[in-house]
This record gives structure tokens, sequence and C-alpha cells, in this order.
């Protein structure tokens, strides 16, 4: 399959690839670098000369004087702690250093000869994220973005677009959304998207960093693939070794000042740098997994608050005990089997939900345990942990946290009725004093049933009140969603996936005692403890420096030093160590070992085998079917033309203005609400659905023309015809917006807008790539929300200055997302030839259609316009 | 923060834009583009959210609605504060409306001619000062001008009975809450994004830089 390969020298090269032993015959001497591959000319030479590279703003430089030449064909893997530079040698070969960032350069680099960017597409490059360089929301336009570039012809590109998915093993339908691809087959679409425009140079970012095993092995065997039958170039930065080292010729090390300190053949200087490698933090193949970092006791509060009867066997969990003085030793966390029900609600009245995860077995865990969810990505382990977290309402099922130890540590003798926090005692049946089986609820105010802290008494026999046996107690425990932001926090912690995503203080020491300090607790030792923690985890430097400046693995750190200092009796973790280096890892894992150590239970979602192995109980999660998107019975405003959608929804302002008031208005309006319904019915949902989804649609504008009545009813001299009419006007304008407007394709916008308006390329392709991402922006909205209430600092309307400061901070978090996202996408798109397209005109894979209906709509909305027209010629209004 | 704040007021000019001014590259379009979605859906958010403070202020004196009108002219100023390019202002606060037209709001496609208004109106403030002024003061004047042509517009879609008295004290009171909150809060948004390291590519990334250097 490989048609040029660089043999490897070394005799002794020995490691594990894949669980197979092998070593390379010795004298196995080649060097065919260079040579035409299946009778094409060889290309893909790299030549980078002096390369230096310091962003503005860092005082060292990111690469200093670096060299390397990369023979046309070869493939070199290129390795180095993390913020060696990795990355940014990898934007500089592909001529990107520029794009999203601004420093000063020095030195060269070229690919045969030319400038990186000499032809548009020629140096491919794969983003570490999935998703990072997406840019339309079907498969088929994101293959094509590159091709539109470079200007090819329509009637050329579904050929190549259909050979470069083939080539990846992407057999999926054009219209498939990029939203529904797991992130190895994204990864695989991003390969397809550079592979497109023929590259002789193919750069790979940590493709596989963030995924399972069975999607990292699809990837990297879609890249053995494609780089061995094409004979491209390829350079792959990555920090696990192993599956790479089979693939690849060359190793090339860089150091943390960015300077190359090995290169050579892969098992030889693999062998050489070993020990300098596994310093690095490298996964190096066939070595042990790290030691755990060793964190000092003391650091936590002891998290036995989680258990509220230490001491005692486990019984019956959850349900009252009936022998007599049954104690049960309490999970801090219960789930019975969950259904998470994800409902999708279109404007033309189908609602859609679908099953977006299931955890078909009950799930508890312990004081001092770890359990495991496990599962293909794209099986809702996210989706289990923001239930079990109480962020998301499960559909069937239910969660409960344990009560701290200060509410339920004390048995009661005697009656309950007379203790001073019980307020209520609800029989369950019969009189309690001659029934056996009694229970008393004992509830320390309010409605038993609506409390969080309800605790059983259950009767052993005899009448209640004169028993001293009344000593069962079992605490119902909590439904993690009703509580608020500091009664969670004090409970649980969360650690998402993005780290980044949590930080809320603009100080690492600050950062960490957060939580401690928003509930309240004093402790002359809190500075101290949290120095210790910071400090065992090598950040004993930075406790001043900003959270946000740190590299992704010390935010890594910090994330999870900061979401536990407090001792929360449950931690819920996202792929706490997914794509980090080996000096993370010990440090993370050593984290939540010492954590345990001292009481606290662990809920994680994980790829990892090295955490899976350490769980007591391990959870599979199977992904769920997607729901079809009808396709047929649609509405019939659901195909048309955004550009007839949005003259439809223009057309009704100037109606609104002109119109008369009065019957007239009233007239006109009544027209707007037949076409609308007429608009909206589908063979799928009948008339009453649509009927009641336009209600829901129309209720802001209701709220807004009621509003605009009132104020001029005050304002224009208390004259109810004037205030009716204003009601009316705006109703006019904003009504068919309210219907129109929702079946709006971003897509075929950007086509309508560039092809038949024409609006400058760049900016429209940008516009439409922003919006497809909006239904991200409003996750990441909710999951920042989340991240600050769990960390004890959400907002109180009793408070209106918390709502203001947790409004800003969110906006703030929002855009700071979004700009590097922003940034990503601006090098995936220059790396496929969009800067181009800035001199030349793009070509577009689809046309902009319109057709008979569209025109039709056009008419139908122009209808009311020529109405009012026709009545303001003859004078009637 | 305050000595700082003194140092970047006071200084005479803002770091322009790469020349030529009109170049723009890909970072800085897909920035305006992904600036103005974010800002999109918190308008969208404001939508619902903005009646509640809204409606006591209404109450008290209706034209008073201009200080919750204001939020919606932020995405203007810190796109031009941002990329500090002829357009940019215009573009971002366009966008910013498209996307909270779409999922939809009580004002429909009058949302889309709004943010057209508003969004000139800012670009106006950047362009008296050649794009070479970026500082708490431009912020402010574009902030303030993103105002009056929307005011206008809403007389004559919304406020069409109202007295005289009344729409003059809508437009001057828009205009006012423009220049502090959209002026004033933009200024400060772009100020925390850029000392979050997040504008590194961007001038007042390297504005934030050189306030740190000693």
């Amino acid at each position: 399959m490989r048609s040029l390969r660089v043999k490897r020298h070394g005799s002794h090269a020995l490691f594990e690839v894949g669980g197979t032993r092998r070593a390379d015959a010795p004298g196995d001497v080649v060097d065919d670098v260079g040579v035409a591959v299946n009778g094409r000319a060889a290309r893909g030479a790299i030549e980078v000369d002096g390369l230096t590279w310091r962003p503005y703003g860092r005082r060292a430089p990111v690469l200093r004087d670096l060299s390397l030449s990369v023979a046309p064909g070869e493939r070199v893997l290129l390795v180095g702690p993390s913020g060696s530079g990795k990355s940014t040698l990898l934007r500089a070969l592909a001529g990107l250093l520029e794009t999203a960032d601004a420093g000063e350069r020095a030195g060269t680099v070229t690919i045969d000869g030319a400038a990186p960017g000499a032809r548009p597409g020629a140096v491919g490059l794969v983003l570490q994220e999935p998703g990072a360089g997406v840019v339309s929301a079907t498969i088929g336009r994101d293959v094509a973005f590159g091709l539109e570039n470079i200007g090819m012809p329509r009637a050329a590109m579904p050929a190549r677009v259909a050979s470069a998915l083939a080539s990846v093993g992407l057999d999926l339908p054009l219209d498939t959304p990029t939203a529904a691809l797991s992130g190895g087959q994204t990864q695989r679409l991003a390969l397809a998207g550079a592979l497109a425009l023929t590259p002789s140079v193919l750069l790979l970012d940590e493709p596989a960093a963030m995924l399972d095993a069975e999607n990292a092995a699809g990837v990297r065997a879609a890249v053995d693939e494609v780089v061995g039958t094409l004979g491209i170039t390829l350079v792959v930065v990555e920090h696990v070794l192993g599956p790479w080292v089979e693939m690849v010729d060359r190793l090339v090390v860089l150091d943390d000042q960015g300077i190359i300190v090995a290169d050579g053949p892969v098992g030889e200087t693999l062998d050489q740098e070993r020990d300098a490698l596994l310093s690095m933090g490298i996964w190096v193949p066939g070595a042990p997994a790290p030691a755990p970092l060793a964190v000092p006791t003391g650091v936590f509060v002891p998290a036995a608050a989680g258990d509220p009867f230490p001491g005692h066997a486990s019984g019956m969990p959850w349900s009252a005990p009936t022998g007599s003085g049954v104690l049960t030793v309490t999970p801090v966390l219960h789930a019975e089997p969950l259904t998470i029900v994800r409902r999708t609600h279109t404007v033309d009245g189908i609602d859609t939900s679908r099953v977006a995860a299931a955890l078909p077995e009950p799930l508890e865990v312990r004081a001092g345990e770890l359990v495991a969810l496990v599962g293909a990505s794209g099986s809702g382990k996210s989706t289990v942990l923001h239930t079990l977290a109480g962020f998301l309402r499960p559909a069937s099922g239910t969660v409960r946290l344990a009560g701290t130890a200060e509410e339920s540590s004390t048995s009661q003798p005697g009656d309950p009725r007379t203790q001073a926090t019980n307020r209520w005692i609800v029989n369950t049946g019969g009189d309690p004093r001659t029934q056996a089986t009694n229970r008393w609820i004992v509830n320390t105010g309010g409605g038993p049933r609506t409390q969080a802290t309800n605790r059983w008494v259950v009767n052993t026999g005899g009448d209640p009140r004169t028993q001293v046996t009344n000593r069962a107690i079992v605490n119902t425990g909590v439904d993690p969603a009703t509580l608020d932001a500091r009664e969670l926090a004090a409970r649980l912690a969360w650690i998402p996936q993005w780290a980044s995503s949590t930080v809320v203080t603009g100080r690492v020491l600050d950062e960490v005692m957060l939580t401690s300090r928003a509930l309240g607790r004093h402790d002359p030792n809190l500075d101290t403890r949290a120095r210790h923690l910071l400090d065992a985890l090598g950040l004993g430097h930075l406790t001043d420096a900003d959270p946000r400046h740190l590299s992704g693995g010390e935010q890594r750190r910090l994330a999870v030093a900061a979401a536990i200092l407090h001792g929360p009796a449950v931690v819920l973790a996202d792929e706490p160590t997914v794509g980090q280096d080996r000096h993370t890892w010990a440090a993370i894992v050593g984290l939540l070992a010492a954590y345990r150590a001292e009481g606290g239970a662990i809920v994680t979602a994980t790829h990892d085998a090295h955490i899976v192995e350490r769980a007591a109980r391990v959870h599979r999660l199977d992904p769920q079917p997607r729901a079809q998107t009808p396709r047929t019975g649609r509405p019939w405003l659901a195909g048309r033309a955004p550009l007839a959608l949005l003259a439809g929804a223009a057309l009704a302002v100037p109606v609104g203005i002109m119109a008369p008031g009065g019957w007239t208005s009233a007239a006109l309006l009544g027209v707007q609400f037949g076409l609308a319904v007429a608009g909206l019915v589908s063979r799928a949902a009948g008339v009453g659905r649509p009927l009641r989804a336009l209600a829901t649609r129309l209720l802001p504008g209701l709220l807004g023309a009621l509003s605009v009545a009132w104020s001029t009813w005050l304002l224009g001299g208390h004259r109810i015809d004037l205030a009716v009419n204003g009601f009316l006007r705006v109703l006019l304008i904003v009504v068919p917006s309210a219907v129109l407007l929702p079946f709006i394709d971003t897509d075929r916008l950007g086509d309508a807008l560039a092809q038949r308006l024409r609006l400058p390329d760049r900016p429209v392709v940008a516009v439409a790539a922003a919006m497809h991402r909006m239904q991200a922006f409003g996750e990441l909205w909710a999951e920042l929300g989340r991240a600050r209430r769990v960390r004890g600092v959400g907002p109180s309307w009793r408070r209106p200055a918390s709502v203001a400061r947790h409004v800003m901070a969110l906006t703030v978090g929002l855009l700071l997302r979004s700009l590097r996202a922003a940034a990503d996408l601006a090098v995936a798109m220059d790396a496929r030839g969009f800067a181009s397209a800035a001199t030349s005109r793009r070509s577009w894979l689809y046309a902009a259609r319109w057709g008979v209906g569209d025109t039709l709509l056009v008419l139908l909305a122009g209808m009311p316009l020529a109405a009012v027209l026709v009545v303001g010629r003859l004078g009637l209004g | 923060m305050t000595a700082s704040l003194s140092t970047t007021t006071a200084r005479p000019g803002s770091i322009r834009a790469s020349a030529p001014l009109m170049a723009w590259r890909t970072v800085d379009i897909l920035t305006i583009a992904f600036l103005g979605a974010a800002f999109g859906i918190a308008y969208w958010g404001w939508g619902l959210a903005y009646e509640a403070p809204a409606a006591p202020l209404k109450a008290l004196f209706p034209p008073l609605a201009g200080i919750t009108g204001a939020p919606w002219l932020i995405a203007g100023v810190v796109g031009g504060l941002v990329v500090r390019r002829p357009g940019a202002a215009l573009m971002c606060e366009v966008v910013a409306a498209l996307v909270s037209m779409i999922p939809g709001t009580q004002w429909g496609f009058t949302t889309l001619i709004s943010g057209v208004l508003q969004g000139l109106g800012a670009e106006v403030g950047f362009l008296l000062l050649g794009y070479g002024s970026f500082g708490l003061a431009a912020a402010m004047l574009a902030g303030a001008l993103s105002a009056p042509l929307e005011a206008v517009y809403e007389w004559l879609v919304y406020w069409t009975d109202w007295a005289w008295g009344y729409k003059i004290a809508y437009l001057f009171i828009l205009t006012g809450a423009g220049a502090v909150i959209a002026g004033g809060l933009g200024w400060v948004i772009t100020r925390a994004l850029a000392a979050a390291g997040a504008l590194n590519a961007f001038p007042p990334g390297q504005e934030a830089r050189e306030s740190r250097a000693v």
C-alpha cells in the first residue's frame, strides 16, 4: 500500500505497537526519497530555514532559529512538551502563522520551492478539535469549500467531493448534517476537505487527541490509506506516540524552547530519546502509565460530609428500613435508570423528540468510590452527567444526592412530634399507634413532598411517641435540580470538558478558593491549603497569574483543583484526562485519588482505560438512534427560497406603516392570517398543530403590540382609536415575519446573498459559518451558566447586582469562546484557500434556486401592500 | 485599573488596523461574523428578559424605554473597537440583528432594519474619527450615534402617535443610554477580551500587551 517509505535503520528498535511486538530486521537500509511515485513527479518537499517566531506579548520566541528539511513523501512525527511550539510550527509550514496571531517572524518556509500559500490547498491542515474547521451545515458543502475558493466550475465539483469523501471512508449522503457526525467522522471530514484540493503536504495537529480509541483508529487508518496511496508528505503532531510510530519514518523532537533536539529514523530516535521524551510528558509506546502525583494529606476538607451514617454496613439504600434499628449507608449519589429526551419544536407544528441518552441500570456511588461511564462518543455520557448534576430533568428516572451530615446524622429517639425541628408528621396509613409498619415522615419544615430534607422515621412497632427504638432515620436525599447554587456547590462539583469555561476569577489563587468563599466557610487554613494544593500540582509559581493566560494543561489542573478544594461529597468529571500529556495526566489522577482517599466520591465519563480500571463500577452507555427529520409532508413554506421568505417579511413593513388603521387594517391582518395558515398547513401535521404553533410564534409579537398600544394611549392623548391602530400596525408588520423567518436555511441564505444579491463572497461565507453555529452558541451559554452555578456563584433574583454580574460574565465567556472559534476557523479556512478568494470570484457548489413557488410567495405576500396602495390612492382610508 | 484607564484615555491616538485599512484579513471577517452571532444570541435573550426592567421604567415615563433599548446597540461598538476597519461596526451589528431575528422576536423583520440603522450610526462614529481613535470617548461617540437613526425609525413604526415632546425625549434618552451603556460597556467588554488574551491578532490585543509591559 505504501509505495514510498524511508525504512528505519535501527536494528534494535523494539516496541509495542497495538499489542504486537515488532522488530526491524538489520540492514534494512533504503532511502528512496525523492523518487517519483506512481509515475507522478514527486512533490511535497518542505524546507524551513532559520525560522524564528515571537508572538507579540511574549518575551521568548516560540520557535527559535529552526531549520528542517522534509523530503517528498516522507512521514514525520513531530513531538515535544506542551508549549514547545509544535502547533505553531505546523501553522508556519502551512503559511498561516499570521492568520490569527501577530508577532515577529524571521527565516523562510517553502514547499517545493514556493511560499506555502502559493497554490491554495497545497498544504492541508487538520486541527485538534473536531469541528474547529467545519464551515458548512452539510458534509457535501463542507468538502466543496476549498474547491469553491479556487473557483472550480460547478459541474466538476460533485465528482471531486465524492472521491474525497470515499477516500476517507465517509460513505454518507452529501446532505448529511455536519452536526450529526461523531468526533472521528468529523476529523475524517476535515481530512476529506483537505484532500479535495490535492495537497502535496498534509499536516495533522493531534488529530486523534480528543477521540475514543475506536474513532482514533478510524482516523489513523484513513490517514495511512490516503497518504500511502497519494504519496503525500505527512507531518503529524501527537503526544500519544504509540499508534503513529508504525506509520511514520522519522521522529523530530522539539524542546520547550522551540529548538529541535533530536531528529532521525523513528525507531532509533525513540530508543535514544526515550527518557527525554518521558520527562517531556510524552506518551512513549510501551512505557507504563506515570505514577499519580502525590497530593499532601489535609488539603481537602474531609468529604465524609456526604456519608450521613459512617461506619454502618450497606443495607437497602433509598428504601425505608424494615427491621429494628437498621441504619442504612446512603450512597452520596443515586440514580434510578434514566432516560433523557431532547425535544425539538419546529414552527411548522411538528414536535420531534428523541432519546438523547439512557442510563440502563441504577447508578450509585458511595464515599471514596469511583464510578465510570463509558461508551462511544455520542452515546450521551456528558448528557447523563448533566442529569446527575441536575442541569437536565430526565424524562424518566430520578436522581438523588445525599443530604449533608448535619442534616441527617441525628437519630431521634422518642416522639418525633416533640422534637425541636420537627414540624409535620404524616402517617402513611392507619392509626400509627397500632400499625407495626407505620412510617412517620418527619419534616423539618414545609410540605414533606416538596422538601429536600425529608427524613423518614420508621416505627419499629408500637406507639412511636413512646418507643425509644425509633431510630431508623434515612435521608431520602435531594433532587439536585431543586437546589440553589450554593446548596448544590456544597454537595457536588462538576468538571466540564472545557476547563477554560469554568474560569470565574482573574487570579489563580482566587480561582481555587472561590467556592469555599462563596459557601461562606470561615477556614483560617484555606489560604494555606490552597497554596499547598497548587504547589503539588506544579502551579505554585502561578498563584497570582490570570487563569486564562495558562496553558491548556495548566488550566485543566486548575479546574480540577478548583472544583474540589471545598470538599463536595461527589465530583462529576467529564473526560478529565482526555488529550493530556503524562504530567497533567499524573496530576489529575493523583488529585482525584487524594480526594477519594479523603472520602470523596467520583462519577466520571471517560475513554481512559487507566481510569476505568480504577473504577468500582463501570456503566456502559449505548448511542441512541437519531431521529430522522421528516422530508415529506412538510408545510409549503419549508421549501421556499430564503430571499423569498425575507421579501415576504419585508413587504409587511410598509403595509404596517401605510395602513390607514381601523377596519381596513383589521381586514388586512385577517388576510395575513389566512395566508399564514395556508402556508403552514402540512400533510404531516394537519391544521390544528400549525395553528397552535402559529399562536406560540405570535405571542412575543402580540406582547410587543400591546406594549405599543398602551404607550400610544398614554402619550397620544388617551385616544382608544390611536391605541388600537398602533396595535394593528405592529401586528401587520410582525405577523408575516413570525411565520416566514424561521424557515430560512442558513446555507441556502449564503448561496442567495452571494449569487443573487451579489454581496461580497467572503463575508457571506463567514456569516453563514457563524450562523450554523448558533445552536452551539446557545448550548455554550447554558454550559457557562451551569459552570458558575455549580461553583456556588449563580445569580439570585433577590440581588439584581448578582444577576447583572452573571449576565456580564456569561456574555464575556461566550464572546471569548466565539473569538477562539473564529481564530481556529480562520486558520482552517485559509488552509483551504479562503484568502485567495479575496482576489478572484468564488464558485458555489449549489446554485441559488428560485422556483415558481418562490415567485408565488412574494406575490401573495405583496397582496396586502397592493391593497394598502389602492386604498390610499382611492382615499378610502 | 484606574491608572491604566487614564493612560489609555489620555493617549491621543489608538493603534490602527494594519494597512491597507480596507484589506480585511480572514480572521477579521470571521471575528466580526462570530462576534455578531454571539451578540445575536445575547440580543435574543435580552429580547425575552428586557420587559422585566422595561415595564417599571415605562410605567414611570414611557420614553425611558430607551434605557433598556441601549443594550441592542453594543455589537456595533464592540465590532468597531476590535477590528477597526471600515464596515466592521456595521457588519457586526447587522449580523447580530440577523441572528437574533431568525429564531423569532417580537419585532420580526424590523429587527434587521434596526440592525442596519444602528450599525450605520456606529460606523459613522468611527468614520468621523478617521478610524484612528478607539478609546472610551470614541466608543461613547459610536454608541451615541447608533441611536438617532434607530429612534427616528421607531417613531415611524412604533411611536407614530406619541406627542412630539415624548418622541424627542425618547431620541435623547436612547442616545444618552447608547453612549453610556453601548459605548461604555462595549469599551469595558473589549478591554476584558483583550486582557484575557483573546484579541492578540487585533489592535486592542496589542494595546493590552503594551499596557502590561513595563
